[in-house]
């Protein structure tokens, strides 16, 4: 982690929801706690209703935590004043259509206190700074989805804040949009802001995060760099298997505890590093077939679906 | 205040380019010309009846534009999500709540505005006289309609629009009725129904009391008083709407 006072500390939040008028409640946040520090890009990780958006809810003060402790800047985020320092962007953002992007601009740059002789300069700056100078006339209903994303992250930096929120920023847009958000996410970084990454595109992690929080089912599994999962995850490797015979089968699945695919007459193993060579003599003695031999890179990917599937598995 | 100024401004730009608007703003004032052609029926009072029916009119599509805009306020912010961006800056739920209802006070304003020329207009062609009565009853109508707006900003803040709706139309037709219910209740000798009825027209806002047609329409004398007390009474009523839809828009979660 960087050093730093912690621009976002989410301490044991608790989110319960009453689905209808009934008593019962469904808890949607079991206990998170997480921090982010200055100048990182943070990656907020998680399936489709893991809890990541009411996660982002509870720090917008948009919905009140049932329990729990959650600041930014230092502040409760129960607050408003210390807005003036955040940008967000929720996801599929709609804003008012019947603007053009010079008064939407205009509009948030007046409700987050831009001073009046600063406000058209900013804006300015933002709208060929997210490519959008030339559509600063037009009415947001005639920009594309793209454009309207755009549009609304010059939004979310109106007010040039410490810390922007991102909620799932790339999801809809074509390769092109994606790259372009991208670019811009990273620029962010360059000028020092701290960003806070809602998304359950690992690709978009992997590229831009410097740290990661993973969340299934209201619960973070994982919370560090990217470089720690390699270093805490067992490596392992995948050996490749002709004409293997079911005894060997048998053998090689309680001896080495590895995971075996068929795939035709092949087998695929995926052992422990440790046990390669082992697998290795009993298939060769045992007149198998080895195709190949090869180092698994232990990617988010796989620590994701880990999470996932030992959430799924009752390791909660 | 810049955050509530902010917000008005943008609720009003907002109301001004919704066609609806136009056409029930059209509608009325097809409504207020027609009193004209209405009142040439009678073969007495012409020029009373032909502004008691534009007043009417002038009346009822305030109403019905103010109903029909305010309970959609909060809601179109909440379902299109664009109250998410609007209250992560800086900006209290209690100042953008006020800043909606604001924006839509003054375009109920410009709309009353656009209506008392058309008004004046036919009252004009008709030979009826205008007098400063009618400018103060005008006033009186605007200030109604920005109680109206207050129940529709009330309900827009915590329920559906068609609910909102129901709502806001029955009290303010309830509104109406509560000097009748005294009236009636004064009359049936029942301490329980006077006080029954009493309490309705304490809670429930006295709409009639900003009705100063009849005093415009019969040329009747205007009391400092006739004016002033309803300007306090809708200040007063107003701010304890506005006050009951802000806490229950505090504690509102944004799902």
């Amino acid at each position: 982690m960087s050093g730093g006072t912690p621009i976002v500390r989410v301490e044991n939040v608790v989110k319960d929801f009453r689905p209808g008028f009934g008593l019962r409640t469904k808890r949607v946040l079991h206990g998170i706690s997480f921090q982010v520090s200055p100048g990182e890009i943070f990656g907020f990780v998680g399936p489709n209703g893991a809890g990541k958006t009411t996660t982002l809810k509870v720090l917008m003060g948009l919905i009140g935590a049932t329990s729990g402790t959650a600041r930014i800047l230092g502040h409760d985020v129960r607050e408003t004043a210390f807005r003036e320092h955040v940008g967000f962007l929720p996801e599929n953002p709609w804003f008012h259509d019947f603007l053009t992007g010079r008064e939407f601009l205009r509009f948030y740059a007046r409700l987050a206190k831009v001073p009046r002789a600063e406000r058209e300069a900013r804006i300015d700056t933002l709208l060929a700074w997210v490519g959008l100078a030339h559509a600063g006339d037009a009415r947001l209903r005639t920009y594309s989805k793209g454009m309207l994303q755009r549009a609304g992250i010059a939004q979310a930096l109106i007010h040039d804040p410490q810390v922007v929120f991102l909620d799932e920023p790339m999801s809809g847009l074509d390769p092109i949009g994606r790259v372009e958000i991208r670019d811009l996410i990273l620029r962010l970084r360059d000028e020092g802001k701290t960003v806070f990454m809602n998304t359950h595109i690992l690709h978009d992690v992997e590229m831009l995060c410097d740290r990661v929080a993973i969340l299934v089912d209201g619960r973070i599994r994982w919370e560090g760099r990217l470089e720690e999962f390699e270093r805490e995850g067992e490596r392992k490797s995948q050996v490749v298997l002709a004409n293997l015979k079911p005894e060997l089968a048998e053998r090689l699945e309680q001896r080495c505890q590895a995971e075996l695919r068929g795939h035709g007459e092949r087998v695929e193993l995926r052992v422990a590093e440790k046990d390669v060579e082992g697998v290795l003599g009993m298939a060769l003695g045992a007149g198998a077939e080895v195709v190949s031999v090869t180092p698994l890179r232990q990617s988010l990917e796989t620590i994701f679906l880990s999470a996932v599937e030992g959430a799924a598995g009752g390791g909660r | 205040m810049t955050a509530v100024l902010a917000v008005a401004a943008n609720t009003f730009r907002e109301a001004i380019r919704n066609r609806v608007l136009y056409i029930l703003l059209a509608f009325a004032i097809v409504l207020i010309a027609a009193s004209m052609v209405l009142s040439s029926l009678s073969y007495v009072e012409q020029t009373r009846i032909l502004q008691n029916l534009a007043f009417g009119a002038m009346r009822l599509f305030g109403i019905v534009i103010a109903i029909a805009v305010g309970i959609n306020l909060i809601h179109r912010e909440v379902d299109r999500r664009t109250v998410y961006t609007i209250l992560s800056k800086p900006v209290s739920r209690t100042a953008f709540l006020i800043g909606k209802y604001l924006g839509l006070v003054a375009t109920i304003w410009l709309l009353v505005a656009i209506m008392a020329v058309a008004f004046a207009l036919t009252s004009w062609v008709g030979d009826a006289p205008l007098g400063l009565g009618h400018l103060a009853a005008v006033a009186l109508v605007g200030l109604e309609l920005a109680v109206v707006v207050g129940l529709a900003t009330l309900f827009s803040a915590f329920t559906t629009p068609m609910l909102a709706a129901l709502f806001t139309t029955g009290i303010t037709a309830a509104g109406h009725l509560t000097r009748d219910l005294l009236a009636l209740a004064a009359a049936s000798g029942d301490p329980g129904v006077e006080a029954v009825t009493r309490w309705l027209h304490r809670v429930l806002p006295d709409l009639e009391s900003f009705n100063l047609t009849l005093h415009a329409v019969h040329h009747l004398p205007i009391t400092a008083s006739d004016v002033v007390l309803p300007v306090f009474y809708a200040i007063a009523y107003t701010s304890v709407l506005l006050l009951l839809a802000s806490l229950i828009f505090q504690r509102r979660d944004f799902r």
